[in-house]
């Protein structure tokens, strides 16, 4: 069996004696920075590499006095959840909660598979000073735990405006509309296109849950989406561009290994890089490259059609509490190096969000019903959080 | 074949701010190799860039004072190359949309006419680090200094409006003195805070067709990027002479060999918009805020001068061409000082000794206000121009005021007729040959006698007096 963690911190007690986290233990990713723990984002590009300063959302926890475990093992970079362990220190009770770097939906992914439940904030919300990732405009720091009232204190303890990532939100989030007394008064949009060939078991176990709720007295409405499948195109098209230029970063010149017998410095960076990236990420960014060097004008495309999506996506979620798009609850077993294409067939329905920038709920499955995911409205995060609360209830065979 | 250049400008200047561009660390690349860096400047993993406000004002306030418009909306994209002076294998400049758009600056070319030459954009970029190549025992070594990684940059792109290496180096020499006007930075090639490449094609004169460029780098004085662009108009002219093709490349200048030589291209990509750096949107209000900080550009404080003070253009060039100048010769009009001897003196007395000091003209002890009281006493014909040159040196060391300088080393002159009369009197006696060169015509007996006047008076008599007296003698 892989162990789940990389590194465990010999010094886990919290660093202040109170706080709204006090004493929750949390796991982090090794993309995530913390000062003096080897940050090398799963990638052998940047083997030794000690972070010289923590992340925003680390300092944050160690103020509310959170218990910081160690890092659980990640995917290359925290791409795709081949080779991550990520929800498993949650699922196996070693942690309260973990951080889980969030590109395309791989902590709302993590938590169905390890029955928890998992927030992608609205993007501006969290700092993403000490992130290590690939898909800047889209990488976000998501939040895994076994109830969303955990998932709550841990927002509140980490979000806000940080002098070092200007690219927050200034404002605090508008005051969130009241929330229905209980399921009955709720509204919950799906996109009859988000189905359209998913897994059988997969399509079943989300129907199931919506009839669930439906008999709780939620109310379904269909918002048909006809764009739907541009979510995903724009999602690889844009994200792999901007991998493809910023991870020049992970060159592995400056830590990893440089392969010996390189003539000159363009042959070093090219051999260091062709020896440190493993195939998933060297796919996605040939991919990315073939796009900003020889099809921009495409990569211009997808950045104006991302436009237009956000757009769609919120007048969806205005007409409804929130929007339910199925989530899958297991992927592959295989460990090892796994194809793009495999790494990414997961994340069908999560790139929604991951596109949007809107705040994206995973419930885990429960019984028949399969696990699903709630999308709500930019920065309406508290509200979901706390209408997920309410249909968890329901999910779980409460009233 | 007569051929003519078509030759545009692409001008780095180095901003003089505090701090670097994303990051808080001192802007000073002389300092200890990479002492001024932070995990942000080393482009470590995980490092987010903060636009600095004050690095932003100083770009847009050069924009301004260049005539170009500020734009509502600019960005920050990935200018992605491999170069071990940008081990994070991008640049964040602006490409796609650049602070600026427009402006230009008016010369006057070889044949004294007027020439508008345009800038097509100016943009926003962070420096690149330091490469240091050193012998380590006999293994060649290349150190990394990130002092200069991040710090702040902007760059002028020309339209390809320059057709002589005349005309770039006076658009540079123009450019600078308003960049400093403004006081985004010292421009100096020298240093470095300038740096100038040139793009330059050749086409038969007349012709509208635009060639193949080649862009020339690394020259470092105003001087030698006219060299080199008249080497590489030569180079092009001979070789599209023999019916060679000129194929676009990047060549360097050598100053020692005073030709350009072809170097390697470095592998450069089209740009990604950079999403960790917000985009900068300036509101018109903000722009007038900032518009109400820029002095009086350096065209329209000439024309002020030759309106106010009736100075010739040559002139009002000369004093515009350093704010500090011009402010000193205005100080010393204010208090009452003669345009006329207030030019000749900064000209001919004032800069050269606060050069020779290595002063600045701002922080020089001789203050206007001192120098006017000198040339107060000058104009009223207190003291002579020999005396005022040395009461002049007497101000560079003490604080004493001119007035009690000329009296306590007795340099007021005598004009006193009577005290003339004598000494005169005295040196005709003594030089009998000289009065009757002077009484048979030959004319520059009379300035003889005027020096041997001088001479007795131990420097102090007035000349003009000596000399009107000397005439009623004769
Ligand atoms: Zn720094």
């Amino acid at each position: 069996m892989t162990p789940i963690t990389l590194f465990e911190n010999p010094n886990p007690a919290p660093a202040v004696p109170d706080g709204p986290l006090y004493g929750t233990r949390v796991a982090l990713q090794p993309t995530i920075s913390v000062a003096g723990w080897p940050t090398d984002a799963g990638s052998a590009a940047l083997a030794g590499f000690t972070a010289l300063e923590d992340a925003t959302v680390v300092q944050r926890l160690r103020q509310a006095g959170a218990a910081l475990t160690g890092l659980t093992r990640t995917s290359e970079f925290g791409f795709g959840l081949h080779g991550s362990q990520a929800g498993e220190a949650v699922r196996l009770g070693a942690a309260d909660a973990e951080l889980v770097l969030d590109m395309m939906g791989e902590c709302r992914v993590a938590a169905a598979r390890a029955g928890a439940y998992g927030l992608t904030p609205s993007a501006g919300l969290l700092s993403r000073l000490g992130f290590i990732g690939l898909i800047p405009s889209m990488e976000r720091c998501g939040l895994l735990a076994r109830s969303c009232g955990t998932l709550h204190a841990l927002l509140a303890a980490l979000a806000g405006p940080d002098g070092r990532d200007l690219t927050l939100e200034e404002a605090p989030p508008p005051a969130p509309a009241p929330l229905p007394a209980d399921a009955r008064g709720v509204t919950l949009g799906v996109i009859p296109q988000a189905l359209d060939g998913l897994p059988a078991a997969q399509a079943e176990g989300f129907r199931a849950a919506l009839a669930r709720l439906a008999t709780a007295g939620v109310a379904v409405r269909e918002l048909p989406l006809p764009e739907y499948d541009l979510f995903a195109l724009v999602h690889m098209i844009v994200g792999s561009v901007e991998a493809s230029s910023c991870a020049g970063r992970y060159d592995s010149v400056r830590y990893g290994r440089r392969p010996p017998g390189a003539k000159n410095w363009n042959e070093m960076y090219l051999s260091a890089r062709g020896a440190a990236f493993g195939t998933c990420v060297k796919s996605f960014l040939i991919q990315g490259a073939f796009f900003q060097f020889e099809r921009y004008a495409a990569y211009e495309n997808a950045c104006r059609i991302r436009a237009r999506l956000v757009a769609a996506a919120q007048r969806l979620v205005s007409e409804v509490d929130a929007l339910a798009l199925p989530l899958p609850d297991r992927v592959p077993e295989d460990i090892t190096a796994a194809p793009l294409a495999e790494t990414c067939a997961p994340f069908g329905c999560t790139r929604l969000a991951s596109v949007t920038g809107q705040p994206a709920l995973a419930m885990p499955a429960a019984g028949a019903c399969g696990a699903l995911q709630l999308v709500g409205p930019r920065l309406g995060d508290a509200r979901l959080l706390a209408l997920g609360e309410t249909l968890a209830t329901v999910c779980r065979g409460g009233k | 074949m007569d051929f003519e250049a078509v030759i545009g400008l692409e001008i780095h200047v180095e901003l003089n701010c505090a701090t670097k561009l994303f990051c808080d660390c001192p802007n000073r690349p002389g300092d200890e190799p990479n002492a001024n860096t932070c995990p942000t400047c080393l482009w470590l993993p995980g490092a987010a860039p903060c636009l600095s406000q004050a690095a932003l004002e100083k770009a847009a306030l050069l924009c301004l004072g260049l005539g170009s418009e500020l734009q509502p909306l600019s960005a920050f994209d990935q200018k992605v190359y491999y170069y071990p002076d940008l081990p994070k294998g991008y640049q964040l400049s602006q490409a796609h949309l650049p602070l600026s758009r427009g402006g230009g600056i008016t010369i006057t070319n070889e044949r004294g006419e007027a020439r508008a030459l345009r800038i097509h954009h100016i943009h926003m970029e962070e420096d690149v680090a330091k490469l240091v190549h050193e012998l380590e025992g006999r293994q060649p070594i290349s150190l990394v200094d990130f002092n200069r990684a991040g710090a702040p940059l902007v760059e002028i792109v020309t339209e390809p409006d320059f057709r002589t290496p005349h005309e770039a180096m006076e658009f540079l020499k123009a450019l600078r003195t308003q960049v400093r006007y403004v006081g985004a930075s010292e421009c100096s090639m020298e240093n470095g805070t300038m740096r100038v490449d040139a793009n330059i094609s050749v086409r038969p004169r007349g012709s509208s067709q635009m060639n193949t460029k080649v862009e020339v780098k690394n020259m470092n004085s105003v001087r030698h990027v006219g060299d080199a662009i008249a080497f590489e108009i030569a180079r092009q002219s001979a070789a599209v002479q023999a019916g060679e093709a000129v194929v676009l490349h990047t060549r360097l200048w050598d100053p020692d060999k005073k030709a350009t030589l072809p170097m390697r291209a470095k592998f450069e990509g089209p740009c990604v918009p950079d999403p960790s750096v917000p985009a900068i949107a300036l509101t018109p209000a903000w722009i007038e805020t900032l518009r109400a900080r820029l002095p009086e550009m350096p065209a329209a404080k000439a024309e002020r001068l030759v309106k106010e003070h009736g100075v010739s253009a040559e002139d009002a060039a000369f004093l515009s061409a350093d704010t500090d100048v011009a402010a000193y010769f205005e100080a010393l009009t204010a208090h009452g000082v003669s345009a006329k001897m207030a030019l000749h003196w900064i000209a001919t007395q004032v800069l050269p000794a606060v050069r020779e000091r290595g002063q600045e003209l701002s922080a020089s002890p001789v203050t206007p206000a001192r120098l006017a009281g000198l040339l107060t006493l000058l104009a009223r014909d207190e003291i002579n121009a020999n005396a005022a040159r040395e009461v002049l040196v007497a101000l560079f060391q003490s604080e004493a005021s001119a007035e009690t300088i000329v009296s306590a080393r007795g340099f007021r002159q005598i004009s006193d007729t009577g005290a003339l009369d004598a000494l005169i009197d005295q040196v005709l006696a003594a030089q009998p040959a000289a009065l009757a060169d002077v009484r048979n015509g030959v004319g520059k007996a009379t300035g003889f006698l005027i020096g041997q006047v001088m001479q007795a008076s131990q420097g102090k008599a007035n000349p003009k007096r000596i000399k009107e007296l000397l005439a009623k003698r004769l």
